[in-house]
């Protein structure tokens, strides 16, 4: 039963910075993903959590418990890898025991505890076989259960659906929110797919670059993305960003200008001045055909997804933009079009990348 | 795919033309050992009586079954522990692939090419001092140094392409680097440790140079080095020493095509990774 | 290990920087007693007598009486002593039989099934071109003894065609003999080398035969640019073999002709054996066995570079 706390982790391979200066807390219980593109440390500092990789500096805490010069067998955590990693000379149920029978586990005991795995997971029919005689989404349990057996304080998923094809990745992604729900255990989960990590996550944990970028509820990063990488990565189809620049400001408003578009916000305490290079940042979603719309482009491309429709425009001032518009839209590919948008939807980012907030909050 | 046919016709005739080749010298060898004693037979004839009793004679005058006995002896003291040291070593150094201990594994690669006609003389010199010559220690001792290049080269080749995962996998299920050795490494290992036992069991049985060296009694030797012997006494009397000849290689033989497939394996393996 | 987490509490960025963990440092060590029990077989048994072997080739000795120091003197009579460098010659003379006739023959059987072989045939072909890998080389030498004595199967054979003036006792014969105890390292490594060409050849992409031929290309051509480049390194394997056996030769020679008739079939193993042990040139011997074991080095690199995966 316990969080978790890193504080300052930096791991470094030679000269090479890979993690650079971490700090977190998850809380018991708490289902966290680290997500982030590839190379972006997330599985490094998942590895270092689990004691695979030496922590260059900083520390982690596991409870109470500083863990850096901690075995990894004897830190209270186990780990589902992308590959598996099932022992393929054992059968199902000495993989799911091999942990309880180095730790000199009774017979009896481990005898129950795998089989009451095996009823959790559905598998108990597969106990007798090997690991090459399972089926992807099989294996992926067997090594779940394994995880399961040893009753860790926490539980660590390294990009554990990967291999898996889309059908059975979303009943997994299920099941394992209903297997943290049961066993109430603290969960950090490493992927790169940002829907698995807003639809699994209490807490999301973007990393980019050895960087947190930014720790929220899956929700707190789509609403208030702290930054443009943020943004770009988390929701789909990604967030359109167009650059402009602030063009007047009165106490209550900004107008923004770019290209020929210009359009007004409600805006109070952001310390913009007039001149100011910014980026605007707008949903896919919050787009909508507007003939006395501010964004006006050609049409590119259409895709008819029957729902919804999505387009590509290209702007006047060069930018490409997305817009998923609800229905069954007629647009003819290289006739104009305007796209108009609810103000209070616009993020906005200053030069450095950072959000700047509106609300004066 | 037409032109096929002729090609495979072409490629059937020269292949049993190498296997007719390869059987002769036995066939030649078994009509020999069937001749009358104290004949000078031909080379390919079948006897008109066939003397089987010659490997009855051959079998007492060489003494197969002390020789089988010294041979096994030898064996089992030198594939062993040569399997098992050489199996830790190619995982310990498996995990040490930096740069900076890449120089190890070099220095036993290195004696791959070497010739063990290279070191005979000093080793000669050592066992003597060591007081092991005459004795089966002799041959045994030396040969498991003298294997531990390729059983190495073998083994580490074989856990290189295990996946770090298991071992990552067995650290987090609490097993210790030895227990993960025995208990997940070793078992994955059994068809590269079974090529290598197969592989050092021939060139035990087989090996000449150290046995004619080392240990001058024909009953401490193995099984090729009293061959040697055994022509050496008898070489002028044809019938017997092919006779002879035919009985020590019959145990390797039987082996051999008992365990056909997995023998083949190895060797084109141990080959292509020699 | 406690020093680092007693200061803890109050983390700053750099306090807790360490130069290695004790964790990597232990499993190193761990490493290391895996690896321990093979390198002290290897260097007891290999390694020290190696380096034995150098400071004896600097040596005058008997093996018995007192060793005196001879410098350069026995690498010098290797490079010029005429008997000698006539036995280096029979060495890589050697090469030819043991390397060529097995590698042409190979690539020969191997363009031509260009396929697996599998069924019966296959397993019965694979059996019984692997006996001579199999047994001792002494056998072999013995059944060649056999084979090619003046009542062998090889005089048999000549006279039954007709051709009683070719005849002859082969491997006493001083033009003879040497070519002889070649033809025996050649059926030795005939099948091994076969076997490998013939499954090296499966591997080539038979689309790549296809499209040579709709490129027009003739069996030659094919042979050229597909069959020998997709073979090299199974003949870099072949070759290497085949050389190491060739100029490490004892075994065969050693009982087929001892090295006779003269020094014709003398090789530097036989000769290393007969310097140290007969005439009691420790230091000569030695010396010889250096420059063998180089001569293995040198002859093996190239062959390695060439044939290397160019990945």
């Amino acid at each position: 039963m316990a969080g978790l706390t890193l504080r300052s982790v930096i791991k470094n391979y030679g000269e090479v910075p890979v993690i650079k200066g971490v700090d977190l807390d998850i809380a018991h219980g708490e289902f966290v993903v680290f997500v982030g593109p590839s190379g972006c440390g997330k599985s490094t500092l998942l590895r270092m959590i689990a004691g695979l990789e030496d922590i260059t500096g900083g520390e982690v805490k596991i409870g109470d418990r500083v863990v850096n010069d901690v075995e990894p067998r004897d830190r209270g955590v186990a780990m589902v890898f992308q590959s598996y990693a099932l022992y393929p000379h054992m059968t199902v149920y000495d993989n799911v025991g091999f942990g309880l029978k180095l730790a000199g586990t009774p017979k009896d005991v481990r005898d129950k505890k795998i089989r009451d795995a095996a009823k959790v997971l559905q598998m108990e029919h597969l106990l007798d076989r090997r690991p090459a005689q399972l089926s992807g989404g099989q294996r992926q349990r067997v090594a779940i259960g394994r995880a399961i057996v040893r009753q860790p304080d926490v539980f660590l998923f390294d990009e554990p659906l990967s291999n898996l094809d889309a059908a059975l990745r979303v009943d997994m992604r299920m099941e394992l929110a209903r297997l943290h729900h049961d066993l109430n255990a603290t969960m950090i989960y490493v992927t790169h797919d940002q829907v698995e990590a807003m639809t699994l996550a209490d807490k999301i944990v973007v990393l980019n670059g050895g960087v947190v970028q930014q720790v929220g509820s899956p929700l707190d990063l789509y609403n208030t993305p702290a930054n443009l990488f943020v943004a770009g990565f988390i929701g789909s189809p990604r967030m359109n960003l167009i650059s402009g620049s602030v063009a007047e400001v009165t106490p209550e408003r900004l107008r923004i200008v770019s290209g020929p578009s210009s359009f007004w916000l409600e805006a109070r305490g952001h310390g913009l001045a007039p001149g100011a290079e910014i980026t605007l940042g707008i949903r896919p979603h919050a787009l909508s055909v507007d003939p006395s719309g501010t964004l006006a482009g050609k049409v590119q491309l259409v895709e008819q997804l029957g729902n919804e429709t999505v387009i590509r425009v290209l702007l006047a001032v060069g930018t490409e933009v997305t817009a998923v518009l609800a229905g069954q839209g007629v647009h003819a590919v290289g006739g104009p079009i305007a796209l108009g948008f609810d103000a209070a939807a616009v993020h906005l980012f200053g030069a450095d990348g950072n959000r700047i907030a509106l609300s004066g909050d | 795919m037409k032109t096929a046919t002729p090609n495979t016709l072409l490629a059937r005739g020269l292949i049993i033309l190498l296997m007719v080749v390869t059987l002769l010298p036995f066939l030649s060898m078994l009509s020999a050992a069937l001749a009358p004693q104290g004949t000078y037979p031909n080379g390919l004839q079948w006897p008109e009586d066939p003397q089987w009793g010659n490997f009855i004679r051959a079998f007492e005058v060489a003494k197969m079954d002390q020789l089988l006995l010294s041979s096994v002896l030898i064996v089992l003291g030198v594939v062993p522990i040569s399997v098992a040291i050489a199996t830790m070593a190619g995982y310990g150094l498996a995990k040490l692939t930096s740069a900076k201990y890449k120089w190890v594994y070099l220095v036993f690669v290195f004696g791959l090419t070497l010739p063990f006609e290279a070191v005979i003389t000093p080793l000669y010199y050592e066992v003597r001092a060591l007081g092991l010559l005459n004795t089966r220690f002799a041959i045994i001792l030396p040969l498991i140094g003298l294997y531990m290049p390729f059983g190495v080269y073998w083994m580490r080749a074989h856990f290189l392409n295990v996946p770090q995962d298991l071992t990552e996998a067995a650290q987090l299920d609490g097993a210790t680097r030895w227990k993960e050795f025995l208990l997940v490494q070793v078992p994955l290992a059994r068809p590269a440790i079974m090529s290598l036992s197969i592989l050092l069991f021939l060139w035990t049985w087989n090996q000449f140079l150290l046995p004619v060296v080392l240990v001058q009694d024909p009953m401490q030797r193995t099984m090729a080095g009293a061959l040697g012997a055994f022509q050496g006494q008898w070489g002028t009397d044809i019938p017997l020493l092919c006779a002879g000849s035919l009985l020590i290689l019959a145990p390797t033989i039987l082996l051999f095509l008992i365990f056909q497939r997995q023998f083949v394996a190895a060797l084109m393996q141990g080959a292509v990774k020699g | 290990m406690s020093e680092n987490t007693v200061s803890a509490p109050d983390v700053s960025q750099t306090a807790l920087r360490r130069p290695s963990s004790s964790g990597r440092r232990k499993a190193r060590l761990i490493a290391w007693a895996f690896v321990a029990p093979a390198a002290i077989a290897y260097a007891a048994f290999v390694l020290v007598p190696l380096c034995m072997s150098v400071y004896y080739s600097f040596l005058r000795w008997d093996g018995i009486g007192k060793a005196r120091f001879h410098g350069l003197t026995n690498y010098i009579t290797v490079l010029t002593d005429s008997d000698l460098l006539q036995i280096i010659g029979n060495a890589f003379q050697l090469v030819i039989y043991f390397s060529l006739i097995p590698v042409a023959l190979g690539l020969a059987v191997a363009s031509a099934i260009r396929s697996h072989m599998a069924g019966r045939f296959g397993t019965m072909t694979r059996t019984v071109l692997f006996l001579p890998q199999v047994i001792p080389l002494v056998a072999a030498g013995i059944a060649w003894s056999w084979m090619f004595a003046s009542s062998g199967l090889v005089n048999q054979t000549l006279k039954a065609i007709g051709l009683s003036d070719w005849a002859r006792g082969w491997l006493g014969d001083f033009v003879w003999a040497l070519p002889a105890v070649g033809m025996i390292g050649a059926w030795v490594q005939l099948g091994l080398c076969t076997m490998l060409l013939v499954t090296g050849i499966t591997k080539i992409d038979p689309s790549l035969y296809e499209a040579a031929r709709l490129d027009g290309a003739r069996a030659w051509h094919e042979f050229r640019y597909i069959t020998l480049p997709g073979l090299r390194q199974e003949i870099g394997v072949c070759i290497t073999v085949t050389v190491i056996a060739a100029l490490a030769s004892f075994d065969i020679v050693y009982i087929s002709t001892q090295g006779g008739p003269g020094i014709t079939t003398t090789v530097p193993g036989l000769e290393i054996y007969r310097l140290a042990f007969a005439h009691r040139q420790v230091g000569l011997a030695s010396a010889l066995a250096i420059v063998l074991m180089l001569l293995v080095l040198i002859s093996i690199a190239p062959v390695q570079w060439l044939t290397r995966d160019k990945k």
